[in-house]
């Protein structure tokens, strides 16, 4: 049982935290003490389990392997920034921590499901205080942001656990990771099943055509709550996305394989497409998230260890980059909730520091050398071509080039000469967010300028040796 | 070690300098690129060296930089222009723009001494970065949209060139069973018909957006019009090598076969670049435009050079690369000295400046009598060597190249009677500044220096092009 001791400490720990902000409701930063600090000790916790060798555990409903420590270790790394980011803020309200950590506890039970029922347990734990959160301003662009996201969340839900009743219908096992022991399966519901499943999860992962909620998801939400969106759940729906994948249905490639690539192509460049002309900085980074869900596909589906690889690499930087520019804008919307491109006129020159964090983030989302992000669209390429797939290597540079229009327009306005904006003028440096900064442009340049030790990580955790191609 | 310090000058220099105060930001960064200049001295004198790290294992990627003839004047242009490019420079751009402008030429020196395929491409991109923002923050009216024409387009190029290098390394591995990144060591791979033009094209049009060459030049007229001078002249001056310089760094070694199977065609592509080129020189109203598309036909003249495939025509392109890079960033600065006397870029008639400014009309002829060709000067020499290298067997290029020299002289000759010469129809300006002869005199004696001695960079450069010599050789030597 020692296995779950970090999903223990942090369930823990947000259950203290909220006992914490409901006896004493005065102290500040109380809740977000508690839960950080058990984020951080599910972390070490997870770090030192490092050597094990995989295994299944509570009657094969999870397994234990180093892909499993390897999400634990990013979603902590999501959660712990967009708990900072919302530090000494007391208008999102004192139930935000333990309500993150529940999310993230979602996030990590995806992270080790080896049942379709773990699956569904985890993104509802994952989901459910998501909704909650988006409405915590209590503002109608939020109350509309929680509609929304919830309405479509539990349709998806709805869909996904169709599938699985289908999935278990087929095969008689909702334990995924012994479907291809299955030889008696139904087909015909297998693949129906299989589908279901795959629009529910592609809903969270917002794959084009399941996008439409993202943007007034993200612009209506607060914004540390839209860092963990874009952050924590993409990292879980991607990773539970390529273990059911990869571990249940690896016999079949050349049916997923082809799909998953062209909504991999498809979802890349429309994502980068819609990003160009938005004005809101967070609708903005909606539609690149878009996008990069897009990237994160390539590596599924190449079908290879390689490609697994790749987009287990590739969520580091995008969630490093993810943390510099949404830092940023935390600080600059102050008290507000919105950030226009205006909003940035002149940051160049005022705020020179805060400016260049802008940039780093921006450079690796573009994927530009020097940053992870650029490391990352190099490993997916890689994979795209050692699995003979020029048209993903393809769709990754359109893809690319697309999304450069949206990133470089905001820098542009950074170097804005005539007027600076109130915004960036009244700016305020709190130190929660310099830690996230700091981070996230350490870690940023760190992976773009000496990548082995991550490679050489991600190369031991998704080592499903059992791909084609490997 | 030394390429520690090559590299590490101007990355360090660059914070050093965004960490001083505006008012010493410009001095900062001359002490900086002075030392770096200090530190080629070193390189030139002192032993060949290289720099060879593991970097990527896991991928067989290495940290490998070499200063070989090919690359050894490049670096050295690299840091010249640097340092002449910051003199000339205005001191209330602010550190910022000194910052850029020193990490410009950290990368820049990474690209030419890069000789492993990714770490090639990594300084490949980031070279553009620095241009991308100090068109946006420093430039002209429409900088912004120039900013953006550059960085699109020369991504455009280097994204599909990234497939290229990937699909390069995949079929290296799937033909030994090992990755390796190293540009030596990619030679004689068995690509697949099939894939064969993709792959090669992915380079070519990479290289030639970069340089530019006829027809990928759409981002060069705003960008060499807008940025301001000292700018235009490095990116004419330095980085417009590095497209030309990665036909002779990166195609020669892996495509040879396929650079001599796709020859005419080549030749005749740059061929016409060389011709559009002059023609849109001789046409132009804004002085500016007329170096700009000047400089898109000398390096078409560098491309055919090396696209003759002969010993002498790639020796040619070589040191023509180092002689162009100083001309026309020479060229470059002094119109923006005129353009900043005068107010405006257009030269309608004459103007009959040197009246007041003879010393100015002075460099400006110096400069303008190299771009052309002038014997003794290095575009003679280095023009010579091309045309030698054609009329072996690619006789009717030659006599185009030698038809083009004669436009040359028409469009320099032109811009500046149009400019310096005739009755003054204009106010009188101010001459050059003591400080502006400072820094034009020491690049006009480097001009003169390889002008009468082009054997100090062409002796150097033979045996690093030994392996493209060699495949001449072997294809039944036509050199």
């Amino acid at each position: 049982m020692g296995y779950l001791i970090p999903e223990v400490l942090l369930a823990g720990g947000a259950l203290l935290a909220l006992l914490a902000v409901a006896m004493l409701p005065n102290a500040k930063n109380l809740g977000s003490w508690i839960v950080l600090l058990a984020m951080l000790a599910a972390g070490v916790d997870a770090a030192s389990m490092w050597g094990v060798t995989a295994k299944l555990i509570m009657s094969d409903t999870m397994a234990i392997d180093k892909y499993s420590i390897l999400v634990t270790e990013f979603v902590l790394l999501a959660g712990a920034s967009s708990l900072l980011l919302a530090w000494n803020a007391d208008r999102f309200g004192a139930e935000l921590p333990p309500l993150m950590a529940i999310s993230v506890l979602g996030m990590m039970t995806l992270g080790t499901a080896a049942n379709l029922m773990v699956v569904f347990v985890g993104i509802e734990l994952l989901s459910l205080p998501l909704y909650i959160l988006a409405a915590s301003t209590r503002t109608r662009a939020g109350g509309e942001a929680a509609l929304k996201y919830l309405l479509l969340g539990a349709f998806s839900s709805g869909i996904l656990l169709f599938g699985m009743a289908l999935l278990y219908g087929a095969t008689s096992s909702l334990t995924f990771v012994v479907y291809p022991a299955i030889t008696a399966a139904n087909t015909w519901l297998l693949w129906s099943g299989l589908g279901l499943v795959l629009v529910g999860i592609a809903f969270k992962l917002a794959i084009v055509p399941f996008h439409m909620w993202v943007p007034d998801v993200y612009e209506g939400s607060p914004t540390p709550v839209t860092h963990l969106m874009a952050f924590g759940t993409k990292v879980g729906a991607a990773i539970i996305l390529l273990r059911l994948l990869a571990f249940g249905f690896y016999g079949q490639d050349g049916s997923w394989g082809t799909l998953i690539g062209y909504l991999a192509v498809l979802t890349m460049i429309v994502g980068n497409l819609l990003a160009v002309p938005q004005l809101n900085l967070k609708r903005l980074l909606g539609y690149s998230g878009i996008g990069h869900a897009g990237f994160l596909l390539v590596g599924i589906a190449t079908h290879s260890v390689d490609g697994a690889n790749a987009m287990m690499f590739y969520l580091l930087p995008y969630g490093l980059a993810a943390m510099a520019v949404f830092g940023v804008l935390r600080l600059i919307e102050g008290q507000g909730d919105e950030v226009t491109l205006s909003d940035l006129r002149g940051m160049a020159y005022r705020r020179p520091w805060l400016a260049a964090v802008l940039i780093v983030g921006m450079l690796s989302f573009a994927g530009i050398p020097l940053t992870g992000g650029f490391v990352g669209k190099f490993f997916l390429l890689q994979a795209a071509l050692f699995a003979s797939q020029p048209g993903l290597a393809v769709g990754i540079v359109v893809g690319t080039l697309v999304g450069l229009f949206a990133y470089l327009r905001p820098l542009q306005m950074l170097f804005q000469r005539t007027e600076v904006s109130a915004k960036v003028q009244h700016l305020r440096w709190s130190v929660a967010g310099a830690v996230v900064l700091g981070v996230a442009v350490v870690g940023t340049i760190g992976i773009g300028v000496y990548p082995a030790p991550l490679v050489h990580i991600v190369s031991q955790s998704a080592n499903f040796y059992w791909l084609t191609g490997g | 070690m030394l390429w520690i310090f090559l590299l590490g000058i101007p990355l360090v220099g660059a914070f050093v300098t965004l960490a001083v105060s505006n008012g010493v930001a410009k001095v900062t960064a001359e002490v900086i690129a002075g030392i770096e200049v200090l530190a080629f001295i070193a390189f030139l004198v002192g032993p060949r060296a290289t720099l060879d790290l593991s970097w990527i294992p896991a991928w067989g990627i290495r940290f490998h930089l070499t200063a070989d003839g090919l690359a050894l004047f490049l670096l050295g242009l690299t840091a010249v222009m640097s340092l002449v490019a910051i003199f000339a420079s205005k001191a209330d751009y602010g550190r910022t723009y000194f910052f850029w402008v020193l990490f410009l030429e950290f990368a820049s020196m990474g690209l030419f001494g890069a000789v492993d395929l990714f770490l090639f491409y990594v300084f490949w991109e980031l070279v553009l970065i620095p241009v991308f923002f100090l068109l946006t923050g420093w430039s002209g009216a429409r900088g912004r949209l120039a900013a953006l024409k550059w960085l699109i387009m020369n991504l455009f190029g280097s994204l599909f060139m990234l497939i290229g290098v990937v699909a390069v390394a995949v079929i290296y591995q799937q033909n030994t069973g090992h990755f390796s990144f190293e540009i030596a060591s990619l030679t004689h791979l068995a690509i697949s018909p099939a894939a064969q033009p993709w792959i090669f094209g992915s380079f070519a049009l990479a290289f030639a957006i970069k340089a530019p060459l006829w027809p990928f030049h759409g981002w060069m007229p705003d960008a060499y019009g807008e940025a301001p001078p000292p700018i235009t002249s490095l990116v004419a001056g330095v980085l417009s090598k590095a497209g030309v310089f990665g036909f002779l760094r990166v195609m020669l070694p892996i495509f040879a076969p396929e650079l001599a199977r796709y020859q005419t065609g080549l030749l005749i592509w740059v061929a016409v670049g060389l011709v559009y080129g002059a023609f849109m020189a001789v046409r132009q109203r804004d002085m500016k435009m007329v170096t700009a598309y000047a400089s898109l036909s000398h390096l078409s003249m560098i491309a055919l050079g090396i696209f003759s495939l002969t010993a002498a025509g790639i020796v040619g392109a070589t040191f023509l690369m180092v002689a162009h890079g100083l001309m026309v960033g020479g060229l470059f600065l002094i119109l923006g000295v005129v353009e900043e006397r005068i107010g405006h870029r257009e030269f309608n008639g004459v103007m009959g400046l040197n009246q007041g400014a003879p010393r100015l009309a002075t460099y400006f002829l110096f400069f303008a009598l190299a771009a052309l060709g002038l014997p003794g000067l290095p575009g003679f020499a280095g023009e010579y060597m091309i045309i030698q290298g054609l009329v072996a067997h690619e006789v009717v290029f030659a006599g185009i190249a030698g038809f083009v020299l004669v436009v040359a002289a028409w469009y320099m000759l032109r811009l500046f009677q149009g400019i310096m010469q005739g009755r003054p129809n204009a106010p009188a300006v101010a001459d050059l500044s003591r400080g502006q002869v400072a820094w034009l005199v020491p690049m006009a004696l480097l001009i003169v220096v390889i002008g009468v001695w082009p054997a100090g960079i062409t002796s150097q450069a033979v045996p690093s092009l030994f392996h493209a010599v060699h495949f001449v050789a072997d294809r039944g030597g036509k050199n």
